[in-house]
């Protein structure tokens, strides 16, 4: 076990290399060049054992990882933004295709107009994919998210997105235990599951009917409703080997007697965990949840967490237009039919419009303000 | 009723020779000829891969051949001749070989 | 090296049963090419017409590893299979790309120009039936000139996109050209871009009786006369050296020209200018002075 310094985009890129992965595809973009970066050098340093196929677009580059997963490796890419949108074809596709590659996402500000700051934009419009999203709220858990991600994909077999916000995670540093190899190795055995193995061939991807099709997305349906259970067990599993489990699919902080929930996912948990404490300390009941699991959507434990709360505020570092926060139309849904408690969903940080505790704090106040008024999203900080 | 269906999209090797759908709309057939020398050329050519040499002779597979005529225009020897499949609206010919 | 026919498989790893139209050019490459590659070899193709009748459903007329790829990456998942096949320890497997004129010249264009750039292991192989067969016929770069298509009545303005010169100028160290009406040629090529370690490309000319409006049986002859005519230059060109593998006949090219329905409305001056193109290109004739 060894602590250090390291940024959000150093994490994943340990945790690629703890992970072995065989074949790893990227290409630059901003604000994800460091972790692909550093990806690199250790594989130059001798320190990795991995192919790298130097791509010339970032749809290629999903392209060349999923062509190695189909034969049989275990692959990783990094992106987010303008560079996921642009693979959002190959993406679809991946998870149809049932490949366990893992993706970690500096989430960035979609263009127009041209951003390169953080929101969660990016990672909300891959929500309808097929691939598992999870949202990490420091790089302990960026490190510790990818290496839980690929056992979670390899065994369920669908693809999976490590979630963590540009420049607020990628760029600083924080404290990181990395876990030793040895460990790692025991967590996260490699089994080989080739598709396209020359000793056993077959076809792939042949044009399908509708006698077929539907039955494919069921199917694949069915592995991410599973994924919700394989979450929290790989979770558990990794807590009990590293002594750090990051709650599997959802986290309720304070939430025991909470009459007020704020409902977070991504960096802004961490930030909202210090505003509920200092409200705690002035007498308020708040609590927070912390979505971690945003794919699948953890609709039963949210709908516990909440049984007994008097008021909702989601925050949303995205906007789906016309229709609000992406966060914020989950959770009403899961309420829908089982609660009438308010939920006030705001609008934040878009574009890496700075959002700190002080911001969250206004939000909970804006929210308790207005309990009686309806209102279908709001924003905040303009 | 959901279908059981393998995990990736998938289809097994070379499934498509006894379902194939080409010879429903055949009109026509090839017949191999004394004047064939067993060059083999035609067998090169054939889009289904329905000309083989089965032993001495040059034979085709009625349960592959579409009835393009690539092989008549092609042969060296002008050993093949087309047969059509109809006379008038009546099939004369079997459409597949019988098993 | 001369390739006897009866040396070669009988055995089809592509072909039997598949889908393809009556007379298909494509599924002749396809046969022909796998008499060459043999059963170690994984082979992606893009949306195409080859995809299409690769296989529907639980059935394919593929008896190698087969993989429907989307239209544009191609290239890239080759070049993905290869990575893991070298992290593997597999040496002895060939990767193809196989796809059509959009997917090498167009659409598929950028993951072509990056697999070629890295001398990726693998080889793209383009069938060419100089339009977007199987969206019904559409104009593509590698449509010839004046040729009419489906969404062009008038006839195409501009030339076609010099593929293998654009391959060449990627430093690809085994580039070269083919055509169904030549199968030994074309095997021989498979076999010396098999060997060929690193980025190789081979361009066969493919004829569709559909799109170029010519009957059922007369692909291949069409080909033979576009190759005999001087327009498709049978070559190859072998770390950067181009040897030409047959000496055309010089065909006159409105015998190759006229009897497609897709050239019907050419001009005589038009013709000429077709004429006057392959003179000059083969150094011949009044174009020489």
């Amino acid at each position: 076990m060894t602590v250090s310094l390291l940024t959000g985009s150093e994490a994943a890129a340990y945790g690629a290399k703890l992970a072995k992965i065989e074949v790893l595809a990227y290409y630059p973009i901003t604000p994800a060049f460091p972790a692909m970066e550093k990806i690199s050098k250790f594989i130059e340093d001798g320190e990795m054992n991995t192919r790298f196929v130097r791509v010339e677009c970032d749809h290629s580059a999903l392209a060349a990882a999923l062509g190695a997963s189909l034969a049989g490796s275990r692959t990783f890419t990094v992106t987010n933004s303008q560079g996921l949108l642009y693979m959002t074809e190959v993406v679809y596709h991946t998870a149809g295709m049932r490949q366990p590659v893992v993706m970690a996402v500096a989430n960035r500000a979609l263009s127009a107009p041209h951003s390169r700051f953080p929101e969660q934009g990016d990672a909300i419009s891959q929500d309808a994919s097929g691939w598992i999203q999870l949202f990490c709220e420091n790089n302990q858990e960026v490190l510790d998210t990818t290496l839980q991600a690929f056992k979670v994909a390899e065994t369920c077999r669908l693809p999976a997105m490590v979630n963590y916000e540009g420049y607020i995670q990628s760029h600083t540093q924080e404290e990181v235990d990395v876990p030793d190899q040895a460990k790692v190795d025991v967590f996260l055995p490699f089994k080989r599951v080739s598709a396209l193995d020359i000793n056993n061939p077959q076809g792939l991807n042949t044009v399908t009917s509708p006698e077929f099709y539907m039955d494919y997305k069921y199917r694949q349906n069915e592995a991410m409703e599973q994924a919700l259970g394989l979450i929290n067990d790989v979770a558990g599993e990794f807590g009990r080997a590293f002594g750090r489990d990051w709650s599997g699919v959802i986290e309720g902080y304070k939430m025991e007697d909470a009459e007020h929930a704020v409902v977070a996912m991504g960096s802004s948990v961490s930030d909202a965990r210090i505003v509920v404490d200092a409200l705690r300390a002035e007498g308020k009941k708040v609590g927070l949840v912390k979505v971690r699991s945003f794919r699948p959507f953890p609709t039963q434990a949210l709908r516990a967490m909440l049984k007994n709360v008097g008021l909702v505020t989601v925050l949303d570092k995205n906007i789906i237009f016309g229709a609000g926060g992406a966060l914020g139309n989950e959770v009403k849904s899961t309420l829908y039919g089982v609660s009438s408690v308010p939920v006030k969903n705001y609008i934040i940080g878009l574009g890496g419009r700075d959002v700190g505790p002080e911001e969250i704090r206004q939000v909970v106040g804006l929210a308790e303000e207005r309990i009686k008024q309806e209102i279908g999203y709001e924003w905040f900080g303009l | 009723m959901v279908k059981n269906l393998p995990v990736v999209p998938s289809a097994k090797p070379g499934t498509m020779a006894d379902a194939p759908s080409g010879i429903v709309w055949r009109e026509q057939h090839p017949v191999i000829g004394e004047g064939c020398n067993q060059c083999l050329i035609c067998t090169l050519f054939c889009p289904e891969g329905a000309l083989k040499l089965d032993g001495r002779r040059v034979t085709v597979s009625l349960n592959l051949c579409n009835g393009c005529g690539t092989c008549v225009v092609e042969c060296p020897q002008k050993a093949v001749a087309m047969v059509p499949e109809y006379q008038g609206d009546r099939g004369v010919f079997p459409l597949k070989e019988a098993k | 090296m001369t390739l006897n026919i009866k040396d070669l498989p009988q055995q089809d790893l592509f072909g039997p049963g598949n889908a393809a139209c009556r007379g298909c050019g494509a599924a002749i490459a396809g046969r022909q090419a796998m008499k060459a590659l043999g059963s170690r070899t994984i082979i992606t193709i893009p949306a195409s017409c080859m995809a299409t009748l690769s296989g529907n459903n639980q059935r394919t007329a593929w008896s190698v590893p087969f993989y429907h790829t989307l239209f544009e990456i191609a290239p890239a998942v080759s070049a993905g299979i290869r990575a893991s096949l070298d992290a593997q320890g597999i040496k002895d497997v060939n990767v193809v790309s196989w796809a059509g004129d959009a997917g090498t010249a167009d659409i598929g264009f950028q993951s072509l120009s990056g697999a070629a750039e890295r001398d990726d292991s693998i080889i793209h192989v383009c069938y060419d039936n100089e339009m977007y067969m199987n969206t019904g016929g559409q104009t593509g770069s590698q449509t010839p000139m004046y040729a009419m298509t489906s969404n062009q009545k008038q006839g195409k303005r501009t030339g076609k996109k010099d593929m293998l010169a654009i391959m060449v100028a990627h430093g690809a160290g085994y580039v070269a050209s083919a055509s169904i009406s030549h199968p030994l040629d074309l095997i021989e090529k498979f076999k010396k871009a098999a060997a060929h370690d690193g980025f190789s490309y081979i361009h066969i000319l493919a004829p569709c009786y559909r799109g170029w409006e010519i009957p059922t049986d007369q692909s291949v002859a069409t080909a033979r006369r576009a190759v005999e005519c001087g327009l498709w230059e049978l070559f190859e060109v072998v770390e950067g050296k181009k040897v030409r593998t047959h000496e055309p006949s010089f065909l006159p090219v409105a015998d190759y020209l006229l009897p497609q329905g897709r050239f019907k409305k050419l001009s005589t001056e038009q013709i000429q200018e077709v004429q006057d193109s392959v003179n000059s290109h083969y150094g011949r004739g009044e174009a020489k002075q």
